[in-house]
C-alpha cells in the first residue's frame, strides 16, 4: 500500500504544471467572484462555474492516457517496476494519482464556487455535491483512459476513452433509456454539472457516483490485466 | 555430502521472440540455459545485439518469455516480491527528478523499506556511491556519470542479496570505475552474487568468478574465467643461455628467449633447449585476455549449440 501511495505521490508531483494551469481556471472564476455582483451576474457566474468544472474531466482523461507512456518513454519505468511493485499495483498508484490530481482542481474549485455561487444563493452543499460527481467521472475517465494506453499511443487512448464514454450517452439518446446513464457513467455526471441551475441545483443522485466508483474498478482489473501482458522494456517511439 | 545451493538466478531454455508492426518476428534470445551460484560475481558478455539486456530484462519481469522460464532468488521470473531482494541498475539510467537523497528514499519506499531505516540507509548508499556532497542536488542537474553512480545508489538502497547491472560503469571516470569496482568486490564479501553485463572486458576480467559469453541470442561460452582464459593448447616457454634464431618464433626480451609453442610440441623443445645448453626461466600454459577471447568467440561461425566449458 505504501508503494502505490508513493508512486501516486510522485504522479502528482511529477503533473505539478498542468495542475497549476488547471487552477488558472479557478483563479478566472475566483477574479470574476471578485469583480461581479453576486446577485446581479448569478447566472454568469454559474455558466462560468459549469464550463470550468468540465474541463477537469478532459484533464483526467489526458493525465490518465499519458501516464504510462511518458515513464515508458522515459525509462523511469523500469527504476519502479525493477522494485517489489507489481504492475498492478504500479497502475493502482497512477489512478489514485490522477484522482488526487482531479481531486485538487476540484477542491480548489468547490472552495471557490461554493464562495462566489453561495453569495449568489446556490447551495453550498450542492456545490460539494457536483464536485464529488465530477471527482468520480474524472476518476473514471481516468482509468479508462489508462486502460486504453496499456497498448495504444496515449492520442489513440484519449480518442478510445472519448468514443467509449460517449457510447452510453449515444445509446441514451437513441433508445430514451436513462438506465444507459449508469453505463460508464461520465456523461451523465458532467450532465449533472451542467444541468445545475439556481431553480434546480440538484438533478443527480448519488447512483451514478457509486457506479462510477464500481466501474473504476473493473477497468483497472481490465488494465492490469492487459499490462501484465505487456513487454514494458521495448521502446514505445 | 554438501548439498548443492540454489541459484539466486536461472535461466531454462528460455527464448524470447520480438514481433515486428507487420507480424516479422526476431529472435532475440534462443533457447538460453544459465544458472548464477549464490556468492558469486557471475560477468555476462556479448557483442551489441547479443540478447544481454533482453535476458536481463526477462529476469527483472519487464518482459515474459516466449517459452521457456526461469527463476530470480528461487521465484518465477516477474514475481514482484522477489525483486523486493534484488538490486537493478538499467543500462540507461532514468530518474525522477529530485534531490538525490529524496529519490533513494522514493526507490527505497516503493521496495517496502521503513522510514526510519530509509533515513539512515539513503545517506549511506550515497556517500557508498561517492555523491555525499551531493545529497541535496536535483539529479536533473547531475552528470551521466553522476546519474549512473545515482542509479547504483538506488539499486544499493534495499541492501540487496543479488545485484543485476547492466553497464554499470559505461559513463564512469577511472577514479569512480576503481571506487565501484572495489564496492563490488566488498558486496561479494558480504555473500551478495552481483550479475555484471559489461563491454569493458579488462573489468570483466579483473572482477568476474565465472563468465557466460551470449552471440546472437545463444550461450557460447560459459566457464570460470581463468579456465576461459588458459589457452590450453600453447604453452609459453622462456628459457636463457640459447640463441633465439635456433628456435622458431622465438623472441629475445631483456636477455631472455621467449616462444610461444603447441603443446604437444612442448617436450620436445624443452630438450633441444637442454641440449642446446639453455636453461628454462619459465614454461606456463599460455593466457589469453578476454578481448582474445571474446573475438575469437564473436569471429566464430554462428552455431546451433552452446559449447559449455562448465
Amino acid at each position: 500500500m505504501k508503494a502505490v501511495f508513493l508512486i501516486a505521490v510522485n504522479f502528482v508531483r511529477e503533473q505539478r504544471w498542468p495542475i497549476l494551469v488547471m487552477l488558472l481556471w479557478v483563479l478566472l472564476l475566483a477574479f470574476l467572484g471578485l469583480t461581479a455582483e453576486p446577485m446581479r451576474h448569478r447566472d454568469d457566474l454559474l455558466f462560468v462555474f459549469k464550463q470550468v468544472a468540465v474541463y477537469v474531466i478532459a484533464f483526467g482523461v489526458f493525465f490518465g492516457s499519458s501516464a504510462i507512456f511518458n515513464d515508458r518513454r522515459s525509462r523511469r519505468i523500469l527504476g519502479v517496476l525493477s522494485k517489489a511493485v507489481g504492475r498492478e499495483q504500479y497502475l493502482s498508484g497512477l489512478v489514485i494519482g490522477v484522482t488526487i490530481a482531479s481531486a485538487i482542481y476540484c477542491f480548489a474549485l468547490g472552495l471557490t464556487g461554493s464562495w462566489t455561487l453561495g453569495e449568489s444563493g446556490f447551495p453550498v452543499w450542492q456545490v460539494w455535491f457536483l464536485m464529488i460527481c465530477l471527482l468520480a467521472a474524472c476518476m473514471l475517465a481516468g482509468s479508462i483512459a489508462l486502460m486504453f494506453s496499456t497498448f495504444l499511443n496515449p492520442f489513440f487512448a484519449a480518442g478510445a476513452t472519448a468514443a467509449l464514454m460517449g457510447l452510453p450517452a449515444f445509446a441514451s439518446y437513441t433508445s430514451g433509456s436513462s438506465a444507459w446513464g449508469l453505463v460508464i457513467p461520465v456523461d451523465a455526471l458532467a450532465a449533472a454539472v451542467l444541468k445545475a441551475s439556481f431553480d434546480s441545483p440538484a438533478t443527480a443522485s448519488w447512483l451514478p457516483v457509486v457506479f462510477a466508483l464500481l466501474e473504476t474498478l473493473v477497468f483497472w482489473i481490465i488494465a492490469a490485466r492487459i499490462f501484465s501482458y505487456v513487454d514494458i522494456a521495448v521502446s514505445v517511439e | 555430502m554438501n548439498e548443492p545451493m540454489a541459484p539466486v538466478l536461472e535461466f531454462d531454455r528460455v527464448t524470447k521472440e520480438y514481433r515486428g508492426f507487420w507480424g516479422r518476428r526476431f529472435r532475440a534470445l534462443g533457447e538460453f540455459s544459465l544458472q548464477v551460484q549464490p556468492g558469486e560475481i557471475f560477468g555476462f558478455l556479448g557483442p551489441n545485439g547479443a540478447g544481454k539486456t533482453t535476458a536481463i530484462h526477462l529476469a527483472m519481469g519487464f518482459m515474459r518469455p516466449s517459452s521457456g522460464k526461469g527463476t530470480l532468488l528461487g521465484a518465477p521470473f516477474g514475481q514482484a516480491a522477489a525483486r523486493r531482494r534484488v538490486g537493478f541498475l538499467p543500462e540507461n539510467v532514468a530518474l525522477y527528478p529530485r534531490r538525490a537523497e529524496q529519490l533513494v528514499r522514493f526507490y527505497g519506499g516503493i521496495n517496502g523499506m521503513k522510514s526510519q531505516e530509509l533515513r539512515k540507509r539513503a545517506g549511506q548508499v550515497v556517500e557508498m556511491v561517492g555523491l555525499q556532497d551531493d545529497i541535496r542536488r536535483n539529479v536533473s542537474r547531475f552528470s551521466r556519470g553522476m546519474l549512473q553512480r545515482m542509479g547504483l545508489a538506488q539499486a544499493l538502497v534495499n541492501d540487496p542479496a543479488l545485484l543485476i547491472l547492466d553497464e554499470p560503469t559505461s559513463a564512469l571516470d577511472p577514479v569512480a570505475r576503481v571506487n565501484v569496482r572495489e564496492l563490488l568486490v566488498q558486496a561479494r564479501a558480504a555473500g551478495k552474487t552481483i550479475f555484471l553485463s559489461s563491454h569493458l572486458l579488462s573489468e570483466i576480467e579483473l572482477l568476474c568468478d565465472r563468465v557466460a559469453v551470449l552471440h546472437r541470442g545463444k550461450l557460447v561460452r560459459l566457464g570460470m574465467t581463468a579456465e576461459l582464459l588458459q589457452a590450453g593448447d600453447e604453452t609459453e616457454i622462456v628459457a636463457r643461455g640459447i640463441s633465439a634464431e635456433s628456435f622458431t618464433g622465438a623472441v629475445t626480451r631483456n636477455g631472455t628467449v621467449t616462444m610461444i609453442v603447441p603443446a604437444h610440441q612442448q617436450r620436445r623443445i624443452v630438450e633441444n633447449i637442454w641440449t642446446s645448453g639453455g636453461e628454462i626461466v619459465s614454461l606456463l600454459p599460455r593466457r589469453r585476455s578476454l578481448e582474445e577471447l571474446f573475438l575469437q568467440v564473436v569471429a566464430e561461425p554462428h552455431r546451433g549449440s552452446a559449447e559449455v566449458i562448465q
